[in-house]
């Protein structure tokens, strides 16, 4: 439990660095490292919660492709254009934002400390600690219950992927910039 | 585990049909590429086929342990999506022609769309239903942008893209709090729950977030700022079935949560959905009278119907009535209301290219030179007026009539802000018949050559115009929806 | 403990929802999304373990890959329109108005 406890608290500080990051940082690079640093902590904190599976798609899929997506296309488009990276962040807009996510995170922070009352194993057999979060445990309620929404997942990745070729795909004979 | 592939037939055809559309697409020469768009029509019109014979057969059908049910009322609603993708599809093909590029891919993304928005109807919990959601509005934020040479439309799906996928993340949140409160995801073993936990901030919040994320969905007041632009920048056909399918998609995610999942909670979004409805109808109708643009004005008339859909449901909620009646005529309402908007946005492509403008002035005396589509409009914008005849004049008698059932305060209150918006809209919807009709064509105005729209496009039209007129003339048609969504009482109530 | 995640995860969401109402890079904004997705990730595994049950890991696993679908989506959206524009900031985005 300590070691958790210690995981947590230096994951948690880590993850929340890395999202203030990303929110205040003026050039998108930053913002997108920020990002990643917040994923990986999470990852961290996955794995010490015994979701291993989780833990290991966060890393390929999220820090892996998502980021790296997210990187090449900053590169693509931001770095060269010089107003474009640095933001400018107007302090009125900056104070509204304050003092709207602090409702927000005054009304969530009520909600959550205030108002859980777990519910043990609500939903059927509760899992054995050796199979929690293994690939197997969840391939099975995977390919059973969920099969239908699995394959519609397959789906959409497949269509995003044509239809992100339709829509950025440009002729090279087009004028790209006019 | 069985699967009961009768029961997914539909589904199946459209996948069948989606990934041959994606095909055949690699193998056309560009001058072919009608057959595409053949094979999409027909594929969408042969789903039907397994859809009915399942509604004959009538039996109600579950799958993947109760997460995928199959009863009258997800097929009454799948069979709508049907209808409005096939009326689609018609409209797009000649418009989509003249645009050049992507074809194949076009369709592609429409019968996703269609395919996502049929497992929603079917999806009894929080996960298939918000994979169907996804998969419904994924390839949407593409098409918004699909005539990528102009600005305004490469601006429509970005505007589109970012709020969706904010409503995206509060309503996933809502939904994480519900799973952590309850530890299900089932709509019926939430149902059993969730009365127990009804008093703790978290499920307070848990519904909020929940709300906001349907409310994006719809293109409801306060969550509606994306749709006038969205709606505006992308193409014709795309916007009709944003206006239609994709707001019957948010719709059913909505009410089936509410009404299956969380009617012991009604004390918290009863008032929510009224709040919603109110201020739709209201700030929707209002902005309206001041729009030039016949495309914003209908992406505000479509915010504004949204807001009367609403008003039976939420009138049986806040007078903490059986919801079974309200639920019903809001159902009635949404399926009259898609085919009348379908056929005025049939209207709009085929007035855009005989007037050659989308503005509301450009369209004046366009009866004198085209009285065939002048008819039409007048045919479409007076049902959306709610004028008898046609058919939106039994929407609205369905939605006042489940509202003065009900009685009490808030829906009477409700009943009267309808009944005034319904004489604003009346005067911004007629409006544009004036033009067509009785305003003259303007000084020095150059009309484009007069053609007969593309087959397709009358056909789009001639269909929606005969179900306007045939449900207005004989609205026990339209009942059908109404003993559909009875069946989900009988199973959920 | 669990109480702890939780509010890991609303602080990640709300930094997110903060994120969308301050920045204009249509970028950035979107990175706060993902955010946004990685805090209800963060629900979800810690709520499924507080439960014993494995349906909040299989619900991350979907909200993930919707992530990435969306990802794919808004990337090519923002490419798009830098094709025209050279920007990626919402507030020169201003061909629609009213």
């Amino acid at each position: 439990m300590t070691v958790e406890v210690v995981i947590f608290v230096l994951m948690g500080l880590t993850a929340l660095g890395g999202a203030i990051t990303v929110v205040m940082a003026r050039n998108p690079v930053y913002s997108g490292l920020g990002l990643l640093g917040t994923m990986l902590s999470l990852a961290v904190i996955y794995v010490s919660q015994l979701a291993h599976f989780v833990a290991a798609i966060q890393v390929i899929v999220y820090a892996g492709a998502v980021m790296t997506l997210f990187l090449f296309v900053i590169m693509m488009i931001g770095v060269d254009v010089a107003e474009d990276t640095a933001e400018n962040l107007p302090r009125q807009r900056l104070v509204v934002g304050v003092l709207a996510a602090a409702v927000v995170g005054f009304a969530v922070y009520l909600g959550v400390s205030q108002g859980f009352d777990w519910v043990p194993a609500a939903s059927g057999e509760p899992v054995a600690e050796a199979t929690n979060g293994t690939v197997q445990a969840i391939g099975e309620r995977l390919f059973s219950t969920w099969v239908l929404a699995f394959e519609a997942t397959a789906l959409l990745l497949t269509v995003a992927a044509a239809g992100a070729i339709a829509l950025a795909y440009f002729r090279r004979r087009r004028a790209v910039r006019e | 585990m069985t699967i009961d592939y009768l029961a997914l037939a539909p589904e199946i055809v459209i996948v069948v049909t989606l990934l041959g559309v994606l095909s055949l697409d690699l193998f056309l020469p560009r001058r072919k590429k009608f057959w595409v768009a053949t094979l999409a029509v027909a594929g969408t019109a042969l789903a039907a086929v397994p859809l009915i014979f399942l509604a004959v057969e009538g039996s109600t059908r579950s799958m993947f342990d109760g997460s995928f049910v199959v009863d009258s009322f997800a097929l009454a609603l799948k069979g709508l999506l049907l209808v409005g993708a096939y009326i689609v599809l018609l409209m797009s093909v000649s418009y989509i022609e003249s645009d050049r590029y992507w074809q194949g891919e076009y369709y592609l993304m429409i019968l996703s769309s269609l395919l996502g928005s049929m497992v929603m109807a079917s999806g009894r919990d929080l996960i298939v239903l918000f994979i169907g959601l996804e998969l419904t509005t994924g390839p949407l934020y593409l098409l918004a942008g699909w005539r990528k040479g102009d600005i305004r439309s490469n601006e429509a799906s970005l505007k589109y893209f970012i709020l969706g996928v904010l409503s995206t993340a509060m309503m996933l949140f809502g939904m994480s709090l519900l799973f952590g409160l309850t530890g299900v995801v089932g709509f019926d073993e939430l149902a059993a729950v969730v009365g127990d936990h009804a008093a703790e901030p978290a499920m307070v919040l848990a519904v909020l977030f929940l709300f906001a994320g349907f409310g994006f969905k719809v293109s409801a007041v306060p969550f509606h700022f994306w749709a006038p632009d969205t709606y505006e920048g992308a193409p014709t056909p795309v916007t009709a079935y944003l206006s239609v399918n994709s707001k019957i998609a948010g719709f059913i995610a909505m009410l089936v949560v509410l009404y299956l999942a969380l009617p012991d909670l009604a004390d918290i979004w009863a008032p929510a959905v009224w709040a919603l409805s109110a201020l739709s109808m209201t700030v929707a109708n209002l902005s309206a009278l001041r729009q030039r643009n016949i495309v914003r004005l209908l992406a505000y008339s479509s915010i504004a119907q949204a807001g009367f859909m609403l008003v039976p449901f939420a009138a049986a909620a806040v007078a903490d009535a059986d919801l079974a009646e309200g639920f019903s005529a809001t159902i009635i309402y949404i399926a009259i209301y898609a085919l009348m908007n379908l056929g005025a946005f049939a209207v709009v492509i085929a007035g855009a290219r005989a007037t050659g403008s989308g503005e509301v002035d450009d369209w004046a005396g366009l009866g004198r030179y085209n009285p065939r589509l002048g008819v039409l409009a007048a045919v479409f914008f007076l049902s959306l007026a709610g004028i008898p005849p046609l058919a939106g004049w039994f929407a609205k008698f369905v939605m006042f009539r489940s509202v003065i059932l009900t009685g009490g305060a808030g829906p009477i209150a409700l009943a009267i802000i309808a009944a005034v918006n319904t004489v604003i809209a009346f005067y911004y919807y007629a409006r544009v018949v004036k033009a067509v009709w009785l305003d003259p064509v303007p000084e020095g105005a150059e009309i484009p050559e007069q053609r007969a729209p593309a087959g397709s496009l009358s056909l789009a039209l001639g269909l929606t115009t005969a179900l306007t007129v045939i449900i207005g003339m004989f609205p026990a048609i339209a009942t059908v929806f109404a003993d559909a969504s009875q069946v989900l009482t009988a199973a959920g109530g | 403990m669990t109480d702890w995640y939780m509010l890991l995860a609303a602080a990640l969401f709300t930094i997110g929802a903060m994120g969308i109402l301050v920045r204009r890079n249509a970028l950035v904004m979107f990175m706060c999304v993902e955010l946004m997705l990685n805090a209800v990730n963060l629900t979800l595994v810690s709520a499924g373990r507080a439960l014993g049950s494995l349906d909040g890991q299989l619900a991350t696993f979907f909200v993930l890959v919707v992530a990435a679908a969306e990802v794919v989506i808004g990337l090519a959206i923002i490419v798009a329109i830098f094709r025209h524009r050279d920007t990626a900031s919402v507030d020169e985005l201003s061909e629609l108005k009213g």
